[in-house]
């Protein structure tokens, strides 16, 4: 009886051990049964290794440049493209001849691409769609010349699950840099994107995280958008730690005629952080600096389409609701950036400012606050007159940090009363995990 | 003495745990790679061997046994004349479904040949591909089989392939292209729904018609045979309305069925373009996700500066008709499968939007 303890105690350590050695995840990941091996001037070779790929294969692809017109990759699993590293492996994809995208990737489980340069394709460079476990590290995706000729999306993980986006950098798209759409649980880390229209873009996809990047030089530098009539709605985004700045390019979007439409061509040229339509998002210690229309936004459905009220189901609310920023550094430049004039929000904002000083001399002709609010609150559908009907919460240290831009009588500049008083809008920060 | 026999027991106890273990391990990559323990459908290499035909191979003669169908509205592939058949195992029947494609029994095989007119107007098989129902798994497979220049036989092929043409359109005007023959991931776009990949063509409201030159309706036809059960009283049978016929359907009836046959195999739940809410089956009534003021979601320049999907009476601003009328490539719609211009297409579409304004 006496050794019952000290045997019983061995078998389960013996037992924990085996179930650890069996079902941890990260070591079925490491391991691929196939490893394929390339270098430049195979291309033809790597197009069909990558049509006629078993599960759990690693394909190496050397140093060089390939020219590819387009690759795609479907309904298999556990399978990792490796490069020898950003500006090593270079896939150039200016002679695609047909399709959306240069690269694309259907129905993957376990899906990495680690260690390369993609670049020029006509369509969207990276395009992932309905996969999970999906990693992107260390990729450069970018278009040589950032203007409207540009593919839309980069990198762009569409109905996914679990997708890790990090030590990336993109540059030059007529849409976003990083694009997650539609997708549950992602993270986006140290990060880059430049010359883009929107740095970064989480649109309707729930439980991201978005930190330690940097985005900077775009038109807008992080997007929170909640589109209408897509498969699932989006929230729960928590953003820190990234240092957004000096977006104040000009918007060379394509799609939509800047403010007709849903899409990022509503961003205005100098845009620190747009949210639209989100819910449940938190943005705080980030540095968002010389961001000069806006540093942050928050915007409802209605102040882009009257008709967003008709749009409402379960997976659509227009009316941004719990928003908290808080402990962010924010700086502004001293003047709205050129191509803000030319950009029909970009004029809205600058209406903005001069109504302000207009009604409040006081202000001494200050520029408009870092925090710009459209004021369309859950009022407009339930009639009710609450000053923060939806938890918009702002803990902001210093001056001029905040305005409900009253949108609703904008178009009526007797009754337009932009207000720049904080306090309703300085609730408590929620408890963490609820 | 005692204690050496517990010490010993235990000993084998963890030496068999840890075989068990590793066994467990080892067993698992093995399960995934081959569920069912046999060998699924393996493709040949040359479309010859498969005998689907008797005499010479391009002029597609079928065996007994193989049986050709068409449907009343075909998907539009750079004006290719498609000549369509199926082989069923023998013995075995078609389903009959209401809804979507007909049930094949496994091992059916599903035959689609490509061709073009030239300038002569002979016609020139360009790729013949195949749908095959597994019966290891019982799912579909694809390949591909492009044509020799000699036109005796085509050969397996999976990357793609571009063949230079020129080629005569349905109004005798020559047309110069690079035909886009798919990969075999290219096949898995169009044909994935909610992950399965599925035939698309042959469901019954679409076959529901007289064949041109045919005595009776092909699913009757289908049923006298005996290759196809289940069928009701042929009145009951929905029918998709044929895209080119005016005498017989509206424009709005036409104009669906267009849509439905060559956009909705994506632009459907659970299909390719499920991420873009743009929705196009026949049956669809929702005014947003048929693209009705509908702001795109992820066309970038795609949208090529327009607001909407479709704009009612207002065709030259609604983007559907931009991208049926566009060859470039992250512009043109469908992005696979077509390099030229559909004229007759994009002028129908065009009818119907204009149409719709007359409508309240």
């Amino acid at each position: 009886m006496k050794h019952l303890f000290p045997i019983s105690f061995l078998f389960l350590l013996v037992g924990i051990t085996l179930q650890f050695s069996c079902t941890s995840p990260s070591a079925v990941q490491q391991e691929y049964k196939i490893s394929l091996s390339f270098k430049p001037g195979e291309e033809a070779k790597i197009a069909e290794a990558l049509l006629s790929v078993k599960d759990s294969t690693r394909i190496f692809l050397k140093k060089g440049l390939y020219k590819f017109d387009n690759l795609s990759i479907a309904q298999v699993s556990h399978v990792s493209i490796q490069g020898e590293g950003y500006g090593q492996t270079i896939l150039d994809f200016s002679q695609q001849s047909q399709g959306g995208e240069g690269i694309r990737v259907t129905n993957v489980k376990h899906f990495t691409i680690d260690g390369m340069t993609i670049k020029d394709s006509k369509g969207d460079l990276l395009k992932i769609n309905k996969s999970r476990d999906v990693v992107i590290t260390n990729l450069h995706a970018i278009w040589s010349k950032a203007d409207s000729t540009s593919g839309g999306y980069a990198i762009y993980p569409v109905m996914c699950k679990n997708v890790l986006i990090e030590n990336c950098y993109t540059e030059g798209s007529s849409d976003a840099g990083i694009y997650v759409g539609q997708t549950d649980s992602a993270i986006v880390r140290k990060c880059k994107a430049a010359k883009n229209v929107a740095g970064c873009e989480i649109e309707n996809t729930s439980h991201a995280q978005v930190y330690d990047n940097e985005f900077y030089n775009n038109t807008a530098g992080f997007l929170v958008f909640d589109l209408p009539d897509l498969s699932k709605r989006g929230g729960h985004v928590k953003a820190y730690n990234n240092y957004i700045h000096d977006n104040n390019f000009r918007n060379f979007a394509k799609s939509g005629s800047f403010g007709t439409t849903w899409g990022v061509g509503n961003a205005s040229p100098g845009s620190g952080i747009i949210i639209l339509a989100a819910s449940d998002i938190e943005i705080y210690n980030n540095r968002i600096i010389n961001n000069n229309s806006s540093a942050i936004m928050i915007a409802s459905g209605f102040a882009i389409d009257t008709k967003a009220g008709e749009k409402i189901n379960a997976n659509y609310y227009p009316v941004p609701k719990n928003i908290n920023i808080h402990d962010n550094t924010i700086a502004m430049g001293a003047a709205f950036p050129e191509p803000a004039y030319e950009h029909r929000i970009g004029k809205t904002l600058i209406a903005i400012e001069q109504q302000l000083n207009r009604l409040d001399p006081g202000r001494k002709n200050k520029r408009i606050p870092l925090i710009m609010y459209d004021g369309i609150s859950s009022n407009i559908l339930t009639k009710g007159v609450a000053l923060n009907p939806d938890s918009i919460c702002i803990r902001q240290a210093g001056d001029n940090v905040f305005v409900n831009a009253d949108f609703l009588n904008i178009a009526n500049p007797q009754h337009w009363k932009p207000d720049t008083n904080r306090k309703p809008f300085s609730c408590d920060l929620p408890v963490e995990g609820h | 003495m005692r204690k050496t026999y517990i010490f010993s027991s235990l000993l084998l106890l963890v030496i068999l745990f840890s075989l068990f273990g590793e066994q467990g391990c080892k067993n698992k990559p093995a399960q995934n790679t081959d569920p069912s323990g046999r060998i699924g459908f393996q493709f040949k290499e040359k479309l010859s061997e498969y005998g689907f035909f008797k005499g010479k191979l391009n002029a597609l003669n079928p065996r007994d046994g193989v049986l050709s169908y068409e449907l009343s509205t075909p998907l539009f592939t750079d004006y290719a004349v498609k000549k369509r058949f199926i082989v069923l195992p023998k013995g075995k029947a078609i389903k009959y479904t209401v809804k979507g494609v007909l049930d094949f029994p496994d091992s059916t095989i599903i035959i689609k040949n490509f061709a073009y007119v030239n300038t002569v107007h002979q016609q020139v098989m360009i790729e013949t591909r195949l749908l095959v129902r597994d019966p290891a798994d019982k799912s579909w497979k694809v390949m591909n089989y492009l044509w020799n220049k000699e036109q005796t036989d085509a050969v397996k092929h999976i990357t793609g392939a571009k063949v230079p043409v020129t080629l005569l359109d349905n109004d005798n005007n020559k047309l110069f292209t690079n035909y886009q023959v798919p990969n075999t991931n290219d096949c898995k776009r169009c044909h994935i729904k909610d992950d399965v990949l599925i035939p698309i063509g042959p469901k019954a409201r679409n076959l529901n018609f007289t064949v041109p030159g045919a005595k009776e309706n092909q699913l009757l036809a289908w049923a006298g045979k005996g290759v196809l059960t289940g069928l009701p009283a042929i009145a009951a049978v929905a029918q998709l309305p044929n895209w080119a016929d005016a005498r017989h359907f509206t424009v709005t009836q036409r104009a669906r069925a267009y849509l439905d046959v060559n956009c909705a195999h994506c632009h459907t739940k659970g299909g390719d373009a499920y991420n873009t809410g743009l929705f196009l089956e026949y049956e669809q009534n929702n005014p947003d996700h048929l693209g009705i003021k509908k702001a795109p979601v992820s066309a970038g320049g795609g949208a090529g500066g327009l607001d909407y999907d479709l704009i009612p009476g207002d065709a030259g601003h609604s983007i559907l008709l931009y991208r049926m009328n566009s060859t470039e490539p992250g512009t043109a719609m469908p992005e696979l499968a077509r390099t030229v211009v559909h004229k007759q297409g994009v002028k129908l579409i065009r009818e119907w939007i204009h149409s719709m304004a007359k409508k309240p």
